[in-house]
């Protein structure tokens, strides 16, 4: 026992470790080390094994000339000519691997920093989530992660391509002649320094850019999501001149940028060809025997050639900082979000239990009081209606027991406070169905287990939506849409709600789940409801009210104030309580309607 | 007048054409630094062998030489940098425009390809799919062509200087072309499939933040992480196969490269006179020769290297045309006088005339030969049982839709035929829910019209009985929304002030009281009568109160 507890705690203490990790660059590159290894050793043979073709090719031109000079056999030609393809072979399926690895590996870290990122993404508070508009965070964690994956894709190409392939070639111009090679060498740096010069100008406006592509992208979402509305009111050809605003933006921003990226690497490279001055210069006089050592022609060329592709490699190296600089500037707005990797189980599903709620009394952070007084006490089964005006602060009061922001007094269950309970507890605590069902694209099924081993067929019957689900073309595999876009209001009400009733728990909060619904069916699904949660407590939020007869309690908001009592209690206390209700019993529809026949028939 | 002139764009051919012959100035500018880049880059080397010579002679070299050949690399250099800049605005202005178009389209689509469309996806196809076209402009397209100019003028060279070669490479150019047609398809298969991939996962995060409640509540952090992955290693799958694809290709170009060489080696080492009639050639020829095929292995290579870039911009080209495709609202008679509005009192307001309507995709009809009117000042209620049609009604009204059979008349005009400015003036249409845009209050009452002036703003919030809680917030109107600085019931209120603010003459409210308490519904109805002497108004609801007058049964 004991030890297998301090083998947790050890697993526990690794994963904190690694949860502050995750938020360091470096973490990437050591997790795929074995991916790194297989590049390093191909990109090695790769990028020394160039050499090879040159040589090779000058032998055989050499074994020609002896062959036409009679001196050499074909049988020689032959020989080499197949330790050419071979070695070239060798090279070349280097050079594959490499490309392939690399790939691979920026394949693998985009893959996980997404899945973090959308860890972290799906564990935030809601709160914190409302704070940042959706296009921003999907551009984040989209865009952001393709950008920084790229570019250390690019950089540890480049240490290959690039950084041993320079050093190589700044050895060989060392070797023929180390005064001339340094004096042609000294136009490099100024043009490494200009580049990091530019970095900030590449850094700002790739900035800029991302902000730009962020509120397009918004704006692309709203123009989508509130299409239908546009239309109705007449605003579509407004809605289109904004959007051509927002383009023209978007294009002088992405201007900017890309000209800081794109047209100022050919720069680099003049300044970096300074050199070739004094190469040309000086090499001559080597030749003509005036200069610092003795060349031959030969030499003069190959020294040439060998610092012409140096600064066409260094410019190279110019482009690889602007990756590593776009990288970086979507790295900076990822990083922050890749903290806190370490996450408590998802819920505790907890056991059946009386409720004590005693003066509680709720404000939005920073507002005024939206309720106060708010008593009640809960015994499992017992069903709760609360009512009140418009804006009388039940959503709020449902929403409370989410705990999304905190409240005053006190909330128990099982005798322990709700605020006090680690966010799994309370997860396992109240279930909370809201105004919006909050489906998933996803199938029927899908959307009542979401991963759970059930039968939703039980649920469907419950909430009355088998019959359509099973007149549906796919049943049960039916995709409902975007947030259940094919479904109709009652219709994805209802499925929501089997969705809850799915992941019950001890205390169900429900937020006007009929309001779509006609009479006859309400009346159905709240008897099934019954049975169905017999040992929860549900506090049902509604202002329909003529099932709060058969109401254990009732709750009646008004004018800040929660008031409890059995329905008889309440309609002769409140004058106002007693008036809805009696106008709702006597205008009660005789139509027993339902919404939402045309949603339906669109799918 | 009808400004909604739709010009002919169909496809991103189209809207490219129109780009370049729209900036012709530009395109010239890039044509000519295209071609003064490479031959700026022809010229250094040329000076170059002038120098060698000198040196060989035993001469020193000039220095005005030496200068001029570093004067022509500086040109290079600029000529470069001027292309790519020219190519960076040419390519934003591609995109711009293909955006703008897209726009247009989307403007024109029927209403039901507009709720056919998922938002994810059609984020992707404005953005992640036209910035692919973009790229094949920028690094594709135009490379490309030089390289193939490069290819045919090394050809060219080597049939005169060595015909056995020239055979033999003209034999191994269609193997190439296979070769790379090959590469080519399953790279663009595997595109495709990531680019669907990519756009679930990224429909994935706005739905997980919209449905953030739900998955917190019922702890299924862990399964919507499960569903993420998934996408994830779709598009994994997908762009690592491309990643074979794209890293095998210039590998086995250049081990064909060697094996050229290898074999025209071998052949003029021969020493057998027929084959050296082909292939025969001195020590200088051969250096020579060995350059030109890398010469003209390196372009094909470089080929290899743009196919990437061009084939996700297929892909890309591919779903945008797939959009270009859906369908649009046929035109409105634009131009053509529109019938002037019956406004006599004895006339109908609103009129169905027999009307028959099924959705497309459905062969049930919604609707059979529905006939009714509402004259002015009247106040209906439309019932029915579900799936009676009674929403559909209101989409008909709204020109959302055209009947298969029959008239939908409002004031004696054809409802799908009313011009997007007079909408707003002549109804107001109240939903269940909400639909938030972003921006403050102000905007979720005017959206975005300008036309409006505060005081009309605040009579429509005060017709709502909004005026009251919109005054407390902090920065009154210009409050920016967030969900929470209203209930639920005072969003619904909101929509009342949105439809009320242009003072309609017919209101339609749709299941309006689903969400409001009696009280509130009273008295917003009430508010509404005496804001608007002889407003009609036609309701869809479950209860049917004593004040919602005649009722009209579907």
């Amino acid at each position: 026992m004991r030890k297998n507890a301090w083998k947790k705690e050890q697993e526990r203490m690794k994963q904190i470790s690694e949860a502050v990790k995750k938020d360091q660059i470096l973490y990437y590159f050591k997790t795929q080390w074995p991916v790194l290894l297989a590049v390093t050793f191909s990109g090695l043979i790769y990028n020394l094994g160039l050499l090879a073709g040159p040589w090779f090719e000058g032998r055989m031109t050499g074994c020609l000339v002896d062959i036409l000079g009679g001196k050499a056999g074909y049988q020689d030609m032959l020989v080499l000519v197949t330790a050419y393809v071979m070695s070239i072979a060798i090279v070349q399926i280097s050079r594959y691997i490499k490309r392939f690895y690399v790939r691979r590996f920026a394949n693998n870290v985009n893959r996980d920093m997404k899945e973090i990122l959308y860890r972290s993404l799906v564990h935030r508070s809601r709160a914190e989530l409302e704070e940042e508009g959706v296009g921003n965070v999907m551009t984040k964690a989209i865009l952001d992660v393709d950008d920084c994956a790229e570019g250390m894709r690019k950089f540890t190409t480049e240490i290959y391509d690039t950084g041993v392939a320079l050093a190589a070639y700044v050895g060989m111009l060392l070797f023929y002649d180390w005064r001339l090679a340094i004096l042609g060498m000294l136009f490099l740096p100024v043009s490494y320094v200009l580049a990091e010069k530019m970095k900030r100008n590449v850094q700002r406006t790739g900035a800029a850019y991302k902000e730009q592509s962020g509120d397009l992208s918004a704006a692309t979402l709203d123009r989508d999501t509130n299409a239908i509305t546009y239309r109705v009111y007449g605003r579509e050809e407004e809605r289109r001149q904004a959007y051509e605003a927002n383009l023209t933006d978007y294009e002088t921003s992405a201007v900017k940028t890309n000209i800081w990226s794109t047209a100022f690497p050919p720069l680099y490279r003049i300044i970096s060809m300074t050199g070739v001055l004094f190469i040309l210069y000086f090499g001559s006089k080597n030749v003509l025997g005036t200069g610092w050592k003795i060349w031959d022609v030969a030499a003069f060329t190959t020294f040439l050639s060998c610092f012409l592709k140096l600064a066409v490699k260094s410019s190279h190296a110019a482009k690889l900082f602007n990756a590593v600089h776009k990288a970086q500037v979507s790295w900076k707005r990822i990083k922050p979000l890749m903290k806190e990797t370490t996450y408590e189980d998802d819920s505790l599903v907890q056991e059946p239990g009386t409720l004590e709620v005693s003066d509680v009394s709720f404000a939005y952070p920073g507002g005024e009081k939206i309720y106060e007084d708010f008593n009640l006490s809960a015994t499992p089964g017992q069903i709760i209606g609360v009512t009140g005006a418009v804006a009388c602060g039940k959503s709020t009061l449902g929403k409370t027991f989410l705990c999304e922001y905190p409240y005053e007094g006190r909330i128990c269950f099982h005798g322990k406070e709700l605020s006090a309970m680690t966010k799994a507890e309370q997860n396992g605590m109240v279930g909370y169905l809201g105004h919006d069902p909050e489906l998933f694209n996803d199938s029927v099924r899908n959307n009542i287990l979401l991963g759970d081993d059930d039968d939703p067929e039980k649920y469907l019957k419950a909430v009355c939506f088998d019959g359509e689900v099973a007149e549906m073309e796919e049943g049960m595999d039916t995709i409902v849409g975007n947030g259940g876009v094919r479904l109709s209001g009652g219709q994805a009400q209802r499925l929501a709600l089997a969705r809850t009733l799915c992941h019950k728990r001890p205390v169900l909060i429900l937020d006007d789940p009929f309001s779509a619904l006609d009479r006859k069916t309400e009346e159905e699904v709240f008897a099934n409801l019954r049975k169905l949660v017999a040992d929860s407590i549900v506090i049902l939020l509604s202002h329909r009210l003529y099932l709060f007869p058969e109401m254990d309690q009732v709750l009646w908001m008004e004018g800040g104030k929660v008031t409890a009592g059995t329905h008889e209690q309440i309609l002769e206390k409140f004058p106002e309580y007693a008036r809805l209700y009696e106008a709702q019993a006597d205008g009660a529809d005789a139509h027993s309607t339902q919404e939402g026949g045309p949603d339906h028939a669109e799918k | 007048m009808q400004k909604n002139k739709r010009q002919n764009v169909k496809n991103v051919r189209s809207v490219i054409r129109q780009t370049v012959t729209g900036y012709a100035g530009l395109s010239l500018g890039i044509v000519l630094a295209v071609a003064g880049a490479i031959v700026t880059a022809l010229l250094p080397p040329w000076i170059l062998g002038n120098i060698v010579d000198t040196i060989t002679a035993g001469n020193a070299v000039p220095v005005a030489l030496v200068i001029l050949y570093f004067t022509f690399t500086v040109l290079t250099g600029l000529t470069e940098s001027l292309r790519e800049g020219l190519l960076t605005v040419f390519g934003q202005k591609i995109t711009h425009a293909l955006r703008s178009s897209m726009m247009e389209k989307y403007t024109n689509l029927t209403a039901g390809e507009l709720t056919k469309q998922e938002p994810g996806t059609i984020v992707s196809r404005f953005v992640g799919d036209v910035d692919t076209v973009e790229n094949l402009f920028t690094s594709g397209i135009i490379s490309m062509f030089a390289d193939a100019c490069k290819i045919i003028s090394i050809l060219v060279v080597i049939w005169l200087k060595n015909r056995g070669l020239a055979i033999v490479l003209l034999i191994l150019l269609p193997f190439l072309y296979w070769f790379t047609r090959t590469v080519q398809k399953n790279m663009l298969k595997a595109q495709i499939e990531n680019r669907r991939a990519v756009g679930r996962a990224s429909g994935h995060v706005p739905e997980t933040l919209h449905n953030i409640r739900t998955i917190h509540t019922l702890g299924k952090e862990h399964y919507m992480e499960e569903r993420y992955d998934e996408y994830i290693a779709e598009s994994y799958r997908a762009v690592d196969r491309t990643n074979f694809y794209d890293a095998i290709y210039s590998p086995v170009i250049l081990i064909l490269n060697a094996i050229v060489v290898a074999v025209v080696m071998l052949f003029s080492a021969s020493g057998n006179a027929k084959v050296l009639t082909l292939f025969g050639m001195s020590a200088g020829t051969a250096v020579a020769l060995i350059n030109y095929i890398s010469q003209i292995f390196t372009p094909v290579e470089s080929l290899g290297m743009e196919i990437q870039t061009i084939q996700s911009a297929v892909a890309g080209v591919h779903r945008i045309n797939e959009f270009y495709a859906l369908e649009e609202v046929p035109e409105k008679y634009s131009g053509q006088k529109t019938a002037e509005p019956q406004n006599r009192l004895e006339n109908p307001f609103v009129e169905l005339q027999n009307v028959t309507f099924a959705y497309e995709d459905d062969s049930r009809k919604i609707l059979h030969h529905l006939s009714f009117q509402v004259y002015p000042g009247e106040q209906v209620t439309l019932s029915g049982r579900t799936g009676a049609g009674k929403s559909t009604v209101f989409k008909l009204l709204l020109g959302l839709y055209q009947p298969g059979e029959g008239k939908v008349l409002i004031q004696g005009r054809d409802a799908f035929q009313i011009p997007e400015n007079e909408k707003r003036s002549l109804y107001g249409y109240v939903e269940q829910t909400f639909h938030r845009v972003p921006g403050t209050v102000k905007d979720q009452i005017t959206l975005y019209d300008d036309s409006f002036t505060m005081e009309e703003v605040r009579e429509a919030a005060r017709i709502a009985g909004l005026d009251a809680t919109i005054e407390q917030l902090e920065k009154g109107y210009d409050t920016l929304c967030t969900s929470e600085i209203f209930s639920q019931g005072q969003w619904q209120l909101l929509s009342i002030a949105r439809a009320a603010v242009a003072k309609p003459k017919l209101l339609l409210l749709d299941e309006i009281t689903a969400n409001l308490d009696a009280q509130t519904e009273e008295e917003v109805l009430q508010a509404l009568k005496r804001a608007s002497e002889g407003r009609t108004v036609i309701s869809i609801s479950h209860r049917v109160n004593a004040e919602t007058g005649r009722i009209i049964d579907i």
